[in-house]
């Protein structure tokens, strides 16, 4: 059951990460989003079939291969399946276009075939939500299900409110994912070409985390969003970050930082995706350097609102 | 912890402000009428809950959603006594469909479309300086959700003040795909009436404002008691009766209440008998036959307004609590099986004039659920 709003005073409660996973074309683990490279990694083509998979819509076949490795990676999935607290854990989505293909392609049919030419199975594909649907009813989540289609900073956005469900104690533990499925029709909206592929991390109370043993790979410091990329950080908690992940490197308000990566760089228009990349390699990043903090920020000031997280390492020491 | 609603604001098919809406609600005026823009031999359908707003009679405009959420929210601003700079208020918009309606005028007739606008921060930033806004595309909880979302950002001492609204105009394809599915064509939302066929879209928007406390000497609406959220994990489509029992569980714990204190239930009541007779039995178990608290639905003359819909139903809550007063559901004379033993008001409205504590259901396409507790303000 969840604590929501307890009476008492307790100790206040933190969210670290444990688990993260990707489904991103060419990539097999968040490190190579910093530059490791290794052979093989996900293939749509090879990695989207299964039973599992039967009937689901792109965006939800991409979020259930980058969760199933997220959960694994955090020791909450095994043979039998989710190990964790299915009525305490929540699915947090962020994805901005992950349903526009099959809205406009509804539509299409609607216009040419009359809703007899529609498929009875496209019903919840257009609402945003089937997403976060489709990973909740995978593995038994029967906790807060919330999906984000917030713009550019949606990502980060997503990060902040599964922090906040487990802070107030709505959760202990939430899977947290950004998603983007590419198409045609996404291209042609965008006028880019975008990312196909899907992220997870798995976010939990320090306190369960440490309860089970689980390896803690991150605190989530911080995070907000704001006017601006100075407000952004500032109410974020204003740390002196080592690394900064970010799409405007060259922006003068940004925080002094030893070094400046947009990990998403190679990957196509990351959208709804985008924070919660930067937010992996951030993780990969503190796997190596337990003593740092990341600043990861979305947005600038052509958006209508910046977004910034902070994450700091296993071992670091305010 | 109880949190204070201090502005709401409204528009719908059947008014264009709370109070215009409660009124219609009991004087048992509805909103329906035959589709307005789209294709009437493409669809089963061929009626609908619509807003009467459109420029040109018959030829559909981008950003209505967009359009009628600042209308809202500006209501509840000036209900609120707040001035209309939000660059320091957070703002939650609960939505099923975004601004897809948008989307699919680009896609099927080259309306221009900024990807931009497909969330409600741009408008919101553009309107009110707002920065600290979020889109959720929860389906049909969402308004409720924001608003569980909105509790625990005053808990968290990230504000004081938030605003929470919903907003969804009716777009092509989800019309189209819902109207493809249901067995039955409805001609009317008829909700726990045994002549229920189906759902029918609603149009409209929805804000509060709620505070931690408000101001001495500024009226309040209501207090908010609680905000329960959770998921089925079950069903795509289909509500769970144990997903949904947990939900309420959660919401009367964490109001400190208990099921007898409740004195009216705004239903979900979507009109679709599995909705209906899933929502009824599980009512059935926690009330008392015949003797719980008075239920309604407004959805039977407001239509399905999809993600703003529960803070609609909560709205018309504060305004029942306020009046003593509980809208009847309009068009039900034969109650399914599963309703026989609640108190649904019929015909007319009902005078109530003790009721302090409402519960107001809504649950969406997803497993997902949300119910809220509301305690009047005397």
């Amino acid at each position: 059951m969840s604590t929501a709003h307890p009476a008492t005073t307790s100790p206040p409660r933190v969210a670290v990460v444990t688990g993260t996973g990707l489904a991103v074309p060419g990539l097999t683990l968040p490190d190579e989003l910093l530059g490791t490279v290794r052979d093989g990694g996900f293939d749509p083509v090879t990695g989207l079939v299964g039973r599992d998979l039967r009937h689901k819509d792109r965006a939800s076949r991409l979020a259930l291969r980058a969760a199933a490795p997220a959960l694994r990676d955090a020791g909450l999935l095994d043979g039998d399946g989710y190990t964790g607290p299915g009525d305490t854990t929540a699915v947090v989505v962020s994805t901005n276009v992950g349903i526009l293909e099959n809205v406009c392609s509804f539509a299409d049919t609607i216009a040419r075939d009359t809703v007899l030419g529609l498929s009875p199975l496209g019903l919840p594909q257009t609402s945003s939500n089937v997403i976060a649907g489709s990973v909740a009813m995978a593995h038994g989540l029967r906790g807060p299900n919330v999906t984000l289609c917030n713009g550019p900073t949606s990502g980060l956005d997503a990060l902040y409110w599964a922090r906040a469900l487990i802070v107030t104690g709505r959760a202990e533990t939430a899977v947290v994912i950004g998603v983007e499925p590419a198409g045609d029709i996404v291209t042609k909206l965008l006028g880019t070409p975008a990312l196909d592929g899907a992220v997870a991390l798995v976010l939990e109370s320090a306190a369960g985390a440490a309860e089970r043993g689980a390896t803690v790979r991150a605190t989530v410091a911080g995070c907000a969003r704001a006017a601006d990329l100075a407000g952004a950080v500032a109410r974020a908690g204003g740390l002196t970050p080592d690394l900064w992940l970010t799409e405007a490197a060259d922006d003068p308000a940004g925080p002094r930082a030893n070094a400046v990566l947009d990990p998403a760089a190679a990957l196509g228009a990351a959208s709804g995706a985008l924070g919660l990349l930067q937010a992996a390699a951030a993780v990969a990043h503190l796997d190596e350097h337990g003593r740092h903090t990341v600043l990861a920020t979305c947005g600038g000031p052509e958006d209508d609102g910046v977004a910034a997280v902070f994450l700091t390492g296993p071992h670091h020491t305010p | 912890m109880t949190w204070d609603i201090t502005g709401m604001g409204a528009v719908a098919c059947n008014g264009t402000t709370p109070s215009e809406i409660f009124d219609a609600l009991c004087a048992g005026r509805d909103g329906r009428g035959p589709l307005q823009v789209f294709d009437h031999d493409k669809y089963r359908a061929r009626n609908a809950y619509e807003i009467t707003d459109r420029a040109r009679p018959g030829v559909d405009e981008p950003g209505r959603a967009t359009r009628w959420l600042i209308t809202a929210i500006d209501q509840a601003l000036a209900d609120a006594g707040h001035p209309r700079d939000l660059a320091e208020v957070p703002v939650l918009v609960g939505t099923t469909l975004q601004e897809q309606r948008s989307a699919e005028l680009w896609w099927r007739h080259g309306t221009a479309l900024d990807p931009a606008d497909l969330h409600f921060g741009t408008a919101l930033r553009e309107e009110y300086g707002a920065a600290r806004t979020y889109t959720f595309a929860n389906a049909c909880a969402a308004s409720l959700y924001a608003l569980a979302m909105a509790t625990d950002l005053i808990e968290l001492g990230e504000a004081d003040t938030v605003v929470v609204a919903g907003t969804d105009a009716i777009g092509e394809s989800a019309f189209g795909t819902l109207d493809r599915v249901q067995n039955d064509v409805p001609d009317a939302l008829r909700p726990f009436d045994r002549s229920h066929r189906g759902m029918l879209m609603g149009e409209g928007a929805v804000a509060v404002v709620l505070t931690r406390a408000a101001a001495p000497g500024r009226p309040v609406h209501a207090r908010l008691r609680s905000v329960g959220v959770n998921c089925d994990a079950q069903h795509s489509t289909a509500p769970d009766p144990e997903g949904i029992t947990r939900v309420l569980r959660d919401a009367y714990r964490l109001a400190g209440a208990a099921p007898e204190e409740i004195d009216l239930v705004m239903l979900h009541g979507s009109g679709t008998p599995k909705n209906d007779s899933t929502e009824a039995a599980v009512l059935s178990r926690i009330f008392p036959p015949g003797s719980g608290p008075l239920m309604t639905a407004v959805k039977s003359m407001t239509g399905h307004t999809l993600g703003g819909s529960g803070l609609l139903s909560l709205t018309m809550a504060v305004l029942a609590l306020q009046r003593g007063q509980v809208p009847p559901v309009l068009g039900l004379t034969d109650p399914i099986e599963e309703a026989e033993g609640l108190r649904l008001v019929r015909e007319h409205a009902a005078t109530a004039p003790q009721l302090t504590l409402a519960q107001v259901d809504a649950f969406g396409f997803g497993g997902i659920n949300a119910a809220a507790i509301l305690e009047a303000a005397r």
